[in-house]
């Protein structure tokens, strides 16, 4: 009992401690940006496409990028690489002659209806409430009329739009900094805040309350993502394929993705969820 | 009476003057999708269907892809300061590889769709920049597709599409910057000319 608390104090420790290094890169970032957009504030999403002025060297704007870990992360970069090509690209084969797309489909759908819980919390973390009531509906559409989840009702019937949030981007949305960007081995890429917001996650995460044994977490786990992969064949071979750097594309592809999933939800551009 | 009369002959005029002026300059929308639906019509076209067609279906499709990209832009920007120490036939030479580049890594891929629909959601412009959002609906899912445009002498063109907050010439960019630095121009231009030499290896099998 004394260890699992004191290792419990140490994982909190280094969680605050992980944030302060966010807060560090944070606002190196804001002062980029400060530089970037001038006086004029940002608009919508496509604003930002129109204001984004990253290829004018004029204005000495160079993206923010803290990859100070590169060597590390190309190790595991590597590592997962192997991983794909030995043991889950062979797994997704069979997976895949195994059960027709339909099935797969409705298993997709069924991994997404269960972290419902995930996405609730964290549009409650953000005071998205409407959205927080969206989520509730789906779910609770999806759960009764579309069978546990296995088929997606609320969207196709009802038009509610899945609402997608989780504790990294609840950081971010309070002005969280990315911190360190991170290749993380089996997990993939990821960055020091979001890597606190994963493991957030699993304690959100339903399945945790359900199954006790961390093997068959891990097992849930695992086949959730060969189903993801399974849904998505070509995404990986596709970004190595057009790369001539695979490592640094998928950086890029990670951040911009998760820069725009924060970004296009901040305070100023949603109206329709103030309190 | 008189003031009324004159108001009517200053409508007319201000109506047949701004008129022409108004279908002459055609927004980014109107010069997009045009475009896109003649070069779907390429890659869908039944004639030019099959492997042994490929060349002629590819050089169809680049014609049109040159009047609505600008290349020599992407290039541009994609190479950043490195742009502006090179000479202007490094320039033409980069640009060409780079739109072979582009050209082996999408087409392929763009061949394996057909009959998608493509949405045309808004349209934004601002100076000589223009953003327009579509979605590209396919049989179970759907794609946001922002295209970002300038407006040069030649009209307004693609210079960057933007997917989920993902932008094709950033990406690209930041991978060039990372070989810049350790291998220079010139280990660039090899990089890019071995990775487009890869696809014709592939085809050819």
């Amino acid at each position: 009992m004394r260890t699992f608390i004191s290792i419990k104090h140490a994982f909190v420790f280094l969680m605050i401690l992980s944030l302060f290094l966010c807060a560090g890169c944070a606002q190196q970032k804001s002062a980029a940006l400060d530089q970037d957009t001038g006086m004029e504030k940002q608009g919508d999403e496509m604003d930002m496409l129109l204001s984004d002025d990253f290829f004018d060297e004029e204005f000495g704007v160079e993206e923010f990028c803290c990859d100070p870990l590169e060597p590390m992360n190309r190790v595991f970069f590597e590592f997962n690489d192997k991983l794909y090509y030995w043991v889950l690209d062979p797994l997704n084969i069979a997976y895949t002659a195994v059960l027709p797309f339909d099935i797969r489909y409705v298993i997709g759908n069924f991994f997404h209806n269960i972290a419902a819980p995930i996405r609730f919390i964290n549009n409650v973390l953000q005071g998205k409430i409407s959205d927080a009531g969206v989520v509730l509906s789906r779910f609770l559409i999806n759960s009764t009329i579309g069978v546990y989840g296995l088929t997606d009702p609320a969207l196709i019937e009802f038009g509610l739009e899945p609402k997608l949030e989780d504790f990294g981007q609840t950081l971010g949305y309070w002005g969280v900094g990315e911190g360190v960007y991170l290749c993380l081995p089996i997990i993939g890429p990821s960055n020091i805040r979001d890597t606190v917001g994963f493991v957030a996650d699993v304690y959100t995460h339903p399945m945790g309350y359900i199954i006790d044994d961390t093997l068959q977490s891990f097992g849930y786990y695992s086949l959730s993502r060969v189903n993801m992969l399974s849904l998505n064949p070509d995404v990986y071979e596709d970004l190595k394929k057009y790369s001539l750097d695979p490592y640094v594309s998928m950086r890029q592809v990670y951040l911009d993705y998760r820069r725009n999933m924060i970004e296009d939800n901040t305070i100023e551009q949603r109206s329709d969820n103030q309190l | 009476m008189n003031i009324k009369w004159l108001f009517s002959v200053f409508v007319c005029v201000v109506l047949v003057g701004v008129v022409p002026v108004v279908m002459a300059s055609s927004g980014p929308t109107e010069v997009l999708k045009p475009k896109l639906n003649a070069s779907m019509a390429v890659l869908s076209d039944p004639s030019l269907a099959g492997n042994e067609q490929k060349d002629v279906r590819r050089a169809k499709f680049m014609d049109i892809a040159m009047q609505v990209f600008n290349f020599k832009e992407m290039s541009k920007r994609v190479l950043g300061q490195t742009w502006r120490k090179i000479d202007p036939l490094e320039r033409e030479h980069f640009t060409r590889l780079f739109t072979k580049l582009l050209e082996n890594a999408y087409l392929g891929k763009l061949e394996e769709y057909s009959g998608q629909t493509i949405v045309y959601k808004d349209e934004r412009v601002k100076g000589k920049k223009a953003a327009v959002s579509t979605v590209i609906y396919d049989e179970n899912t759907f794609l946001p597709v922002n295209y970002v445009m300038l407006n040069t002498d030649t009209g307004w063109r693609v210079y960057d599409i933007n997917i989920e907050g993902v932008s094709l010439i950033r990406n690209y960019r930041e991978q060039f910057k990372s070989i810049l630095r350790k291998k220079k121009f010139d280990g660039l231009v090899k990089i890019i000319e071995e990775k487009n030499s890869s696809f014709d290896v592939e085809e050819f099998r």
